[in-house]
């Protein structure tokens, strides 16, 4: 996956906006896995989805894995974890796998929209992991919602187990690494739903 | 989603607008060849802005307003910031006056950007969104995002993010950019400024249905340059007022079947705010540059037909970026970043140029500045009833030309019709107060 001359760019990214109620959940995430300090690992907040792609493929060179933390919609409970890849060697997901991310902030064009449109100018990375947080609500100024706020750590360990998952992140030395994931083995595509999330 | 009458009419209802902010929809009848209804739908959740500025400080509307729209910040703050200045009685020093234009230049090239190339483009191309257009026109797409990010990285600078600027305060800014830094933008500016010029070359070429708006126009006009951060009011019918006088002449209602309020000016309906009006009014200040690729293309100094809104806003991106250029090269360091705003019992007034047009702001403090009243009127709901003119006029136009019209080609070109304002739904949804009486 790649380039044995350089360490693997690995990129988490928290989208959204904080004032509109459960759109905060992927820069909430962020802030939060930020927090870990885990080496080697570049953690942004954006809210504009088009941002992504100089984000992805710019002045630094392309992302290799790029973990995208947001907000969706898919008449699933509220605070269930929806994980899904793409990326640059794998097809486009189906047309409505994506179609309601990314609603709630400034997303005019949205995040489904972004990762297409780097695949059509060939600046995806080589893969994109979408950890969608089922959003309850997205009003202005609200809080995150109850499911939501639940499912933060869950959604921090989805994005640890990822990135446990690649063989770059894990023990390091001075005894730094991060805590070992509670799901090492979580599969792509999957459904983490709220009662799972609890236990 | 379309059904045909019994009379032979047909009704077309178009349940999500694609390619606009916000959540809207649009609803169409028409019948014996007359359109009977035109109503574009707002639903996205009522906005309760005006109602919860009301007991906060004098000093929060910039932060708070400018979450009404992530695509407009600056517009937002802006305004605020000039209506409470307005009402305290104090006149910010030139340079923060410029600083503040700086800023909205960049919401105006990142705007105007993401507008014309993801958003506009793509109807002229003969493509369902800019996805599509990007398998073919990779270059044209790039040149957009380049543009984009131009804005971006100047609002970054000087608003200290680019999505709800967190510099901005009543009075200025909490700190000024150094020369320094704005010397390091300047060469990303003067590419822009090249791209854009190209911009206006390529969407010039673009196909445009004939079509000529008869209403009003209305913008602002400042003492000096193009409006964007501030100026009083002026119209193609030559009508000309304060921005203070502006609730006289500009009346707000509601309508069923809209969240957003419909606007009228001194009891007419429709008037245009944006581009169009920006330009016919005010060619004579664009810079020379801007007149010069304008000339070129043809444009003329007035531009009276929606679907050419392209070329403008492509004018207005090159005059965004030869603006904030010469901006720069007048700036010096050591200017104190803000004036003291104390608060004084009043009413103030504020507008400011929006990209898709004038965004109006009032409010009412009392002697310790608590916000008693505030209102707020968006260009989109003041474009409102000239969007739904435009679609009345061009659907009877595309019927009487092709009475066979199929539902997916008419609702594409009704929704193009609506992108030609660059409409903004999220600003424009308001609530009603409701009182009911019972007896």
């Amino acid at each position: 996956m790649t380039n044995p001359q350089r360490p693997p760019r690995l990129l988490v990214v928290g989208l959204g906006s904080l004032d509109r109620g459960d759109d905060a959940i992927g820069p909430t995430v962020a802030q939060r896995f930020a927090g870990l300090r885990v080496p080697g690992i570049r953690v942004v907040e954006r809210e504009d989805p088009t941002s992504l792609i100089d984000l992805w493929d710019g002045e630094e060179g392309r992302a290799d894995l790029a973990i995208v933390v947001d907000a969706v919609c898919s008449d699933q409970p509220p605070g269930t974890l929806t994980i899904m890849e793409t990326g640059s060697r794998r097809n486009p997901l189906p047309e409505d796998t994506w179609a309601r991310t990314g609603r709630g902030g400034t997303h005019a064009f949205g995040l489904a929209e972004s990762v297409e449109l780097a695949r059509a100018l060939h600046r995806l990375p080589g893969r994109v992991v979408l950890v969608g947080v089922e959003a309850a609500r997205f009003g202005h100024g609200e809080p995150l919602s109850e499911p939501v706020a639940a499912a933060i750590g869950p959604a921090i360990d989805a994005v640890i187990a990822l990135l446990w998952d690649t063989g770059e992140v894990g023990p390091g030395p001075g005894g730094r690494y991060v805590r070992s994931p509670s799901r090492s083995n979580l599969s792509l595509f999957s459904v983490v739903r709220p009662r799972e999330v609890a236990s | 989603m379309s059904h045909k009458l019994t009379d032979g009419g047909q009704v077309m209802h178009v349940g999500t607008l694609s390619r606009v902010e916000g959540e809207g929809a649009m609803h169409i009848e028409y019948s014996g060849g007359e359109v009977t209804k035109v109503q574009l739908r707002i639903y996205e959740p009522p906005r309760f802005y005006e109602a919860f500025l009301r007991g906060r400080a004098w000093t929060e509307p910039p932060d708070i307003t400018a979450r009404i729209c992530g695509i407009c910040p600056v517009a937002y703050q802006t305004s605020s910031c000039g209506a409470i200045e307005d009402a305290c009685g104090v006149t910010v020093p030139e340079e923060i006056g410029l600083m503040r234009r700086l800023l909205y230049c960049g919401e105006w090239i990142e705007s105007h950007a993401l507008h014309i190339f993801l958003l506009h483009a793509p109807d002229f191309l003969g493509y369902e969104g800019a996805i599509e257009m990007a398998a073919d026109h990779p270059a044209v797409v790039e040149r957009g995002l380049r543009l984009k990010k131009a804005g971006n990285d100047l609002m970054d600078l000087v608003g200290g993010r680019s999505v709800h600027p967190i510099n901005v305060r009543i009075g200025g800014f909490y700190r000024m950019p150094t020369i320094a830094q704005l010397r390091g933008i300047r060469p990303v500016l003067e590419d822009a400024r090249e791209e854009a010029v190209e911009t206006v070359r390529l969407v010039a070429g673009f196909d445009f249905p004939d079509m000529e708006q008869p209403y009003e126009y209305l913008s602002l006009r400042p003492e000096v340059g193009y409006p964007i951060e501030s100026g009083s009011v002026v119209t193609t019918a030559g009508k000309a007022f304060p921005v203070q006088d502006f609730t006289k002449h500009i009346q707000e209602q509601q309508v069923e079947w809209s969240n957003a309020l419909h606007a009228t000016l001194d009891g007419e309906s429709p008037y245009v705010v944006g581009p169009l009006a920006r330009y016919t009014l005010n060619f004579d200040r664009l810079s020379p540059i801007a007149q010069d690729i304008a000339r070129e293309v043809g444009l003329g100094t007035t531009c009276r037909n929606p679907f050419r809104s392209i070329i403008v806003r492509a004018v207005e991106l090159v005059y965004a970026c030869d603006e904030a250029i010469a901006i720069i090269d007048r700036w010096r360091d050591g200017i104190v970043p803000s004036v003291p705003v104390p608060p004084r019992a009043g009413e103030g007034f504020g507008a400011s140029e929006a990209p898709r047009g004038v965004l109006f702001h009032r409010y009412v403090i009392d002697d310790e500045g608590i916000i008693k009243d505030a209102q707020i009127v968006p260009p989109t709901s003041q474009n409102q009833p000239s969007i739904e003119a435009d679609l009345r006029t061009m659907v009877k136009d595309w019927f009487e030309a092709d009475a066979a019209l199929d539902d997916h080609s008419l609702s594409h070109r009704c929704e193009q019709t609506i992108r030609n304002y660059d409409p903004c739904i999220s600003c424009a949804t308001h609530f009603l107060d409701l009182t009911v009486k019972r007896s």
